[in-house]
């Protein structure tokens, strides 16, 4: 197993202008700040959080559709962050992406053929008749008839739609492939038939994914690790067993505890966790902890003046959190939730 | 007899390729307090029932039959001015996306007075205190002058609320809400469902929660209608549902459900895609995509009968009783040893 | 906001240098002699040199940019026309109030026309009266406005004699000196024709833009949720539907408003009407550059200050930019 892709310090921030006549940055909005993270050869990382977390964002930095504004990529070895266009092209035959959306991110006037063949194309890869075998080698692999090669994509399901968007990435054999919510637009039923397919064809290909989804049972159903962000920040990493076992940040807690549950006997014993509040904007985050304004276990004058930082878990090497007052177990009820531990168990969780 | 009955619906679209049988005979029955959960995919027909019992239908293009009845009368093929008198008074509906429901140049508490006004003679100011005072209920901050705020300067979260306070403001008896969370966050899910609930006690209403989640039926709703190709395929008490489902496709929806304490390396798949509902399947509706069909499934569409548990229970499916019993049991046995594993 | 008005207002002069720059350079770059035109047919060499030298042509282009420039700027003056040696300023004010009432009745007519058609037409889409209004677009769209013009003055004011063909008449009694007839009456009537030319082909563009925006806007979210709060289909329509769907209607509406100021050409010439696009006309044609300038002047000032307009009234109509 070798190290694919190492993220660190992983910096995102747009400019906010101002100005009559020059404009003026003002502000920033720090839609990532500060990601690392390592991803092992055919491993899955799952990214989860909400709107606003930066994770779509983080994804398009590590492929480089936008620029970092600070931090380093580094893939295959290889420090790709400032990588100019053409040495960049030889790295995309080994990275690509799936899209959230099937109708928006098949090009509606191209057939089916010729989306899935482009990258082919771009890379120059193989003759005419070579790309055609291989394309429809790919719509077969995904489960799609090689005979519709030449349909247009809005005579194609959604589901279906989404696995011509995994053919497309699959077709020049990339090693990493970052899934950006690949199943959210998708009706259940179909869902479960895009992972299981994602999850064979991680198999058959040995291939290492990015896996971003707001939704925690299909992250944890695909990942072997999962990373949980709030506002461009990592809040939790660990191995999924771990991190939904036993979640420390009490972020992480309130995701989890806030998915609904189907089984109405279990669900409804349970008194979830609910958080007070937005997310706040990105724009003028939140000092010290960001999650503080938010967080039932704040305490004032430790939560918002220290910001705390990834430390590990007692007893995991890979599990670390960035929380001063981390849950004690899981599940916890809401009251024991609220509390705070105090300032001895503090001491002794920052042993 | 319950507070909104209805019996044999069928509505089909007029459009250019033809008619679309949206919804087919669908009938149910909501008793007042209670809260009946809606389940389906697209193409299931959940969303188009309702909007024919609102009757938001566009008339020209819809032909609808069957019967509504709601609180003793019959409102379906009412005259327009006497439903108007019925939508957004005695039946509130809220939709799924908050930030295209609502009007972006209106400020939210002109959308609220209009509302009140719609329905009652009072004076402006009047309409104005009952606005501000829905805004606390439904918790929104400083709502004395949130309210006059516009649309896009709330969070998504925020105009789900105001959409409820909107709905619930005449405190109708029956909230139809269609998708309410969809659209939203997990987290900010957690706290409108919440919010649902505490204002369902406070009103005594009842709520129709049309959804594609099966964790937030599990968590809100008393009874269970499992809609598929515009049909009821199953219709159930909430546990029962849950404990005992009585068709291949509710087995498959549950079985497709990736679990936060399960550990299953594949999910129980079904195959294909949700019908159309131009040209529906011959028979059962679900007959292209069941593991377990046979030739009567391809001709003969199934009744809705019940099951061995009795009257509130009914499913449709041409299996036969033992082999369902069997399958299921089977299908339990995996589902349970996957959870176990994972403890 | 204040902000974004600022930087609109700065835009504005930066686009007016640029206009007026492009049209001196167009100038110099065609072969013509304005002097020898001005001078007449029957004019010795010496005296086009000392008419060149008079009307400055013998200075560079920069040169003469600037004194025209700092004229405008000092003295409100747009110079002088080669031609004839009137004021251009004074051409100007005679020609404006012309193209400005067939402009501003044009839109009027254009706007009662296309509203009523293009709304109904989207509430009943291919009905008869869609149908009927989809036609008079594709005509309106289709003929040229000389065409129409020509149609319409032979057979509603030649043969049938209902309104006169031709001239312009002042709206204020004593007020400039074209025409000999004067008033609020005479006004309009001379000007029917004209209308009807001019705001064909808008009301189709309208008629056509209406309808799409109105469609859109029906089948937007928030007009479901009205529907749902039990609003009648009449309130749905004037205080969901129509505020939303004119706010394109009224940026479009303020740019054509601001361009046809700069000269309704073909309608002007159909019916002799002394205005700005006619008198650009016969002026590029004539070389008569001062007034060319002058007019360009003009045209550019009423883009810009309709353009600003536009601007203000979509801030109000819409609050999400208002509040930005």
């Amino acid at each position: 197993m070798s190290e694919l892709l190492a993220v660190e310090d992983l910096q995102k921030y747009f400019p906010v202008t101002r100005g009559l006549i020059f404009q003026k940055e003002v502000a920033q909005v720090k839609a990532v700040d500060g990601v690392n993270f390592t991803l092992e050869q055919g491993e899955t990382l799952g990214v989860v959080g909400e709107s606003g977390c930066g994770k779509s964002t983080m994804a398009r930095c590590i492929a480089r559709l936008l620029e970092p504004t600070g931090g380093k990529i580094i893939f295959e070895g290889r420090d790709i962050t400032h990588l100019n266009r053409s040495d960049m092209r030889a790295v995309r035959r080994d990275m690509m992406m799936v899209f959230q959306d099937p109708y928006a991110s098949l090009n509606a006037r191209k057939r089916v053929g010729s989306i899935v063949g482009e990258p082919l194309e771009v890379h120059g890869i193989g003759s005419d008749q070579d790309r055609k075998r291989r394309v429809q080698e790919l719509l077969e692999i995904v489960g799609l008839n090689p005979e519709h090669y030449n349909r247009f994509p809005h005579e194609f399901s959604g589901g279906q739609r989404q696995r011509i968007g995994i053919a497309r990435a699959l077709v020049i054999n990339p090693k990493l492939v970052i899934c950006d919510e690949p199943v959210s637009a998708l009706d259940v039923s179909v869902q479960a038939q895009i992972l299981n397919l994602l999850k064979d064809l991680q198999q058959d290909f040995d291939l290492t994914y990015i896996f971003i989804a707001h939704d925690l049972n299909v992250v944890r159903h695909v990942s072997d690790r999962v990373m949980v962000m709030y506002l461009g920040k990592p809040v939790e990493t660990g191995s999924k067993e771990e991190l939904y076992a036993a979640p420390k940040h009490p972020y992480s807690g309130a995701l989890l505890s806030a998915v609904p549950i189907a089984d109405p006997t279990v669900g409804r014993a349970r008194r979830p966790v609910v958080l007070q509040g937005d997310v706040p904007s990105p724009l003028n985050p939140p000092a010290a902890c960001t999650f503080h304004p938010r967080c039932p276990r704040f305490v004032d004058g430790k939560c918002n003046v220290d910001e705390p930082l990834l430390r590990p878990a007692p007893g995991s090497t890979d599990h670390e959190f960035a929380c001063h007052f981390p849950l004690e177990r899981w599940p916890l009820d809401e009251d024991e939730f609220r509390r705070a531990p105090s300032s001895e168990s503090v001491a002794t969780t920052a042993e | 007899m319950g507070l909104l009955e209805v019996n044999d619906l069928h509505t089909r679209f007029q459009t250019d390729d033809g008619i679309v049988k949206a919804v087919s005979g669908v009938s149910f029955s909501l008793e007042k307090g209670k809260t009946l959960g809606v389940v389906g995919e697209s193409g299931s027909g959940k969303s188009v029932t309702f909007l024919t019992v609102m009757g938001l239908n566009d008339p020209r293009h819809t032909e609808t039959t069957g019967s509504v009845v709601f609180d003793g009368s019959e409102i379906l093929g009412l005259g327009t001015s006497q439903m108007r008198g019925i939508r957004g008074r005695r039946i509130g509906m809220i939709f799924q996306d908050p930030m295209t429901s609502l009007n972006p140049v209106k400020t939210i508490g002109w959308q609220l007075e209009e509302a009140v006004m719609l329905h009652n003679d009072v004076t402006r100011a009047e309409a104005r205190r009952r606005s501000v005072d829905i805004l606390k209920e439904v918790e929104i901050p400083r709502a004395d002058t949130r309210v006059d705020d516009y649309p896009h300067q709330f969070s998504g979260g925020m105009r789900q609320r105001v959409m409820i306070a909107m709905a619930l403001i005449n405190n109708p008896e029956v909230l139809i809400a269609d998708e309410p969370t969809t659209a939203l966050d997990v987290t900010t899910q957690a706290q409108i469902l919440r919010l649902m609930i505490k204002l369902q006690q406070e009103h005594e209403m009842a709520i129709i929660m049309i959804t594609h989640d099966l964790g937030v039926v599990a968590e809100l709703a008393d009874d269970v209608l499992v809609m598929y190709g515009g049909r009821v395929v199953e219709k159930a008490e909430v546990h029962d549902l849950f404990a005992k489902p009585e068709m291949p496709y509710t087995w498959g929806l549950l079985g497709s459900l990736p679990r936060l304490n399960a550990t299953a390396e594949r999910l129980e798949q079904i195959p294909g895609q949700p019908p159309s509902l131009l040209r529906p399947p011959k028979g059962c509706a679900f007959n292209p995509r069941c593991p377990y069909v046979f030739d009567r499934c391809r001709e003969e569409l199934p009744d809705l009968r019940a099951g061995v548990v009795g009257e509130g229970h009914s499913f449709r499916c041409h299996l036969a009783d033992e082999d369902r019993a069997r399958i299921w049991d089977a299908k339990k046995a995996a589902l349970d040893a996957a959870e176990g594993s994972a403890a | 906001m204040v902000y974004f008005l600022i930087r609109r207002f700065l835009w504005a002069i930066f686009l007016f240098f640029c206009a007026t720059v492009i049209t001196y350079i167009i100038f110099f770059v065609i072969p013509s002699d304005p002097a020898s035109i001005a001078c007449g047919t029957h004019c010795t060499p010496q005296q086009i040199v000392h008419i060149r030298h008079s009307l400055h042509l013998d200075l560079p282009i920069y040169q003469q940019y600037w004194l025209f420039m700092w004229n405008l700027v000092r003295h409100g003056s747009l110079g002088f026309s080669y031609v004839n040696g009137v004021s251009v300023r004074w051409i100007i004010g005679q020609d404006a109030p012309v193209t400005a009432s067939l402009v501003f009745g044009g839109a009027v007519f254009w706007l009662a026309i296309s509203i009523p058609i293009g709304i109904i037409s989207a509430l009943r889409p291919r009905s008869l009266m869609d149908r009927f209004g989809m036609i008079f677009v594709l005509i309106g769209i289709s003929a040229p406005a000389v065409w129409i013009g020509l149609i319409l003055a032979y057979i509603v004011g030649f043969k049938l004699g209902w309104t006169p063909i031709a001239g312009y008449c002042n709206l204020i009694p004593g007020s400039g000196t074209i025409g000999s007839c004067s008033g609020p009456a005479q006004w309009a009537y001379h000007l029917i024709l004209p209308w009807l030319t001019f705001m064909f082909l808008f009301a189709a563009l309208y008629v056509r833009l209406i309808r799409a925006t109105v469609m859109e806007t029906m089948s937007e979210d928030y007009v479901r949720t009205a529907r749902a709060k039990g609003a009648p289909g009449s309130r749905v329509l004037m205080q969901h539907v129509l505020r939303n769907s004119m706010l394109p209607v009224v940026t479009i509406l303020g740019m054509d408003i601001g361009l046809a100021l700069g000269g309704a050409v073909f309608t002007e010439t159909v019916f002799q009407l002394r205005g700005l696009g006619s008198e650009l006309i016969q002026s590029a044609n004539k070389d008569d550059l001062p007034v060319v300038v002058g007019v360009v002047v003009f045209a550019c000032i009423a883009v810009i200050i309709f353009n600003f307009i536009v601007d203000v009234a979509y801030a109000w109509l819409d609050p999400r930019i208002r509040l930005e």
